[in-house]
């Protein structure tokens, strides 16, 4: 589903949002920490924070359709990708480097627009036991970086 | 609602983009990056419509919306559930909008690819602080509610209309820290904005015009609407808008050109708001700076009040100037003055006055000194009042709202910056007196 390009795109510094949606359409999103690519790039592991995301997981649960959003701020190059098979997984404390390292990199990305470290890391403070995996197929994927091919399919649905 | 939008205005700024979730009909979530959103009120959103993406084809299809906002300041993150009403794509909110969004898509190398097609306006129905660390935010660079109550306190304080054009500039300057500001009038007849004052600038730019309808200071006006821009961006820069309206001016009335514009050739950070009264527009007040962001929704809120107040203050000396305070005295005589003669030319079709070849004032400030430079060569008459000239047929005045006391402190600052030996000096309510150092030579063109 995604080439290496996108497999590389997705694990720099962008800015990670992930979304599902409850039984009667209402959406719910919450912003995540840093991701990794399992079985070769045929799943993709987002980590957000249990407190932040109740709705979210309830949702994930019902459903297991996301909708993921990865956007690199000094580019605005945007990639959504969506899944239907999404499930929540207990985090591994394992995992800590790749949260750790996806700050560090989002905050070279944001520090040159003005942002404020102290702020930045306090939008991505969490700890080990408040934070949890979703993991997913993509079986969808588009571009949205703004401009006339916004919503393009990246690739053909498997 | 456990929230009020406007105490987390900060994150409908877009400095860390906002996120737009929707669902399709067949309950699969769509997740997009939002460019902008605008405070309408504390029920209302208006979000902008540049592209028709899934995002809007789930709207459309009666998808609920969320957003997740972040404090810049803060980094606290908000939910908001939202109810789509209707889509605006012209009038002051779209206008508003398509400003902003020209100096978000300079800023982020998007001109020319968002295009505002609507205004989409939602109903906001729930907003929840999402948990997590946040830090406190940094002191504001000034208190906008102190400075207005400053302001307001200051302005009371004059008793003409000099003294509250002056002191309102100065407010903007001493109280707020704005340091390039003009205040415009409004010339309904012509269609135009006249710069009457002005801080900041190499040149004050008094006299200067822009039309109704151009650049940031001349939507505000034709909408009546604050126009606040935080990026610097060459759609809406101050040169090219105002030679685009004189373009599209025609040639008969042509805008008065041979005064400068004032104005940052590089504003970042644009802020133009109305002065009106009972539904009539007096003018507008322009702010700009050379840095991003320099003005928020605080400094916003603050200048539409401020506006409010100097527009009834400045009906009210308008009003009060136009009876006069005392009953005529005998006009006494100007002595006689020698030495070379200064040349005043006067171009009927224009009203536009000219001394000793340079250039001065045209249109009714142009009319009203032809006419009190005539009666002085004819009768060496140096007393007036507004009342007067208001009923004076030369001038023809453009009906009720003719501003005239505003055109007479604008011909009075031409004057002392030209320096020519001419000067109005303001001698009681609604009387004012002219003086000449030299021989004068009328000549009509």
């Amino acid at each position: 589903m995604l080439d290496s390009d996108h497999a590389t795109f997705i694990q720099t510094g962008v800015s990670i949002s992930l979304a599902a949606c409850s039984a009667d359409r209402l959406p719910c999103m919450s912003r995540g920490l840093g991701c990794k690519l399992i079985d070769g790039g045929r799943q993709v592991a987002i980590f957000i924070k249990r407190s932040q995301s109740t709705e979210l997981l309830e949702n994930i649960r019902n459903t297991g359709r996301v909708a993921n959003v990865f956007n690199l701020p000094s580019s605005n190059r945007t990639v959504q990708l969506k899944g239907v098979d999404a499930q929540i997984q207990p985090f591994d404390p394992a995992d800590l480097p790749v949260i750790e390292s996806h700050v560090s990199l989002f905050l070279d990305e944001v520090i040159p627009f003005g942002m404020q470290e102290n702020m930045i890391r306090a939008l991505f403070a969490c700890t080990v036991d408040d934070l949890v995996t979703v993991v997913y197929s993509p079986s969808a994927a588009f571009t949205q970086t703004p401009g006339p091919k916004a919503g393009d399919p990246l690739g053909a649905a498997p | 609602m456990s929230l009020r939008i406007e105490t987390i205005r900060e994150c409908l700024e877009g400095i860390i983009p906002g996120h737009i979730a929707t669902c399709d009909r067949e309950g699969m979530p769509n997740l997009a990056y939002l460019s902008q959103v605008e405070f309408i009120d504390n029920e209302h959103v208006a979000l902008s419509y540049q592209f028709f993406n899934r995002t809007r084809q789930n709207v459309l299809a009666d998808s609920p919306v969320r957003l997740l906002l972040t404090s810049h300041l803060t980094g606290a993150q908000y939910r908001l559930t939202l109810h789509y009403l209707r889509t605006e794509a012209a009038g002051p909110l779209f206008e508003r909008m398509r400003a902003k969004l020209a100096g978000i898509a300079s800023h982020t190398g998007m001109s020319g690819i968002f295009q505002l097609l609507g205004a989409d306006i939602y109903r906001v129905l729930n907003i929840e602080q999402v948990p997590g660390e946040t830090v406190p935010p940094p002191p504001p660079p000034v208190n906008c509610l102190n400075a207005l109550r400053r302001t307001a306190d200051r302005l009371a304080t004059c008793n003409t209309l000099e003294c509250l054009l002056e002191k309102a500039v100065d407010c903007l300057e001493n109280e707020f820290g704005i340091a390039h500001l003009m205040l415009l009038m409004h010339d309904k007849a012509r269609g135009r904005l006249y710069t009457l004052a002005s801080r900041g600038y190499p040149e004050s730019g008094i006299g200067s015009e822009i039309p109704v309808g151009a650049g940031v200071i001349g939507i505000c006006a034709r909408e009546r609407t604050p126009i606040r821009i935080s990026f610097t961006n060459s759609e809406y820069a101050y040169g090219r808008t105002v030679r685009d309206g004189i373009a599209a001016d025609g040639q008969a009335d042509a805008l008065e050109t041979a005064i400068p514009l004032p104005g940052l050739p590089d504003a970042a950070s644009q802020m133009a708001v109305p002065i009106s009264v009972a539904g009539r527009l007096l003018g507008v007040l322009y702010v700009e700076s050379v840095s991003d962001l320099h003005f928020g929704y605080d400094e916003e809120d603050a200048l539409v009040a401020f506006a409010a107040q100097l527009g009834l203050a400045i009906v009210h000396h308008q009003q009060a100037d136009d009876l006069p305070d005392e009953p005529a005295g005998n006009e006494e005589a100007a002595p006689a003055v020698a030495g070379t003669p200064l040349t005043i030319r006067h171009f009927a079709a224009t009203d536009s006055v000219f001394i000793d070849d340079d250039y001065l004032i045209k249109g009714v400030a142009g009319a009203i000194l032809w006419v009190l430079l005539s009666d002085f060569a004819e009768r060496r008459r140096t007393s007036f009042t507004n009342k007067g000239l208001r009923v004076d047929p030369r001038i023809r005045l453009p009906g009720v709202s003719d501003n005239l006391e505003a055109r007479l402190v604008l011909l009075q600052r031409r004057l002392e910056e030209r320096d020519a030996g001419i000067r109005l000096t303001k001698t009681g309510r609604g009387r004012f007196s002219l003086a000449v150092d030299h021989p004068l030579q009328l000549v009509e063109s």
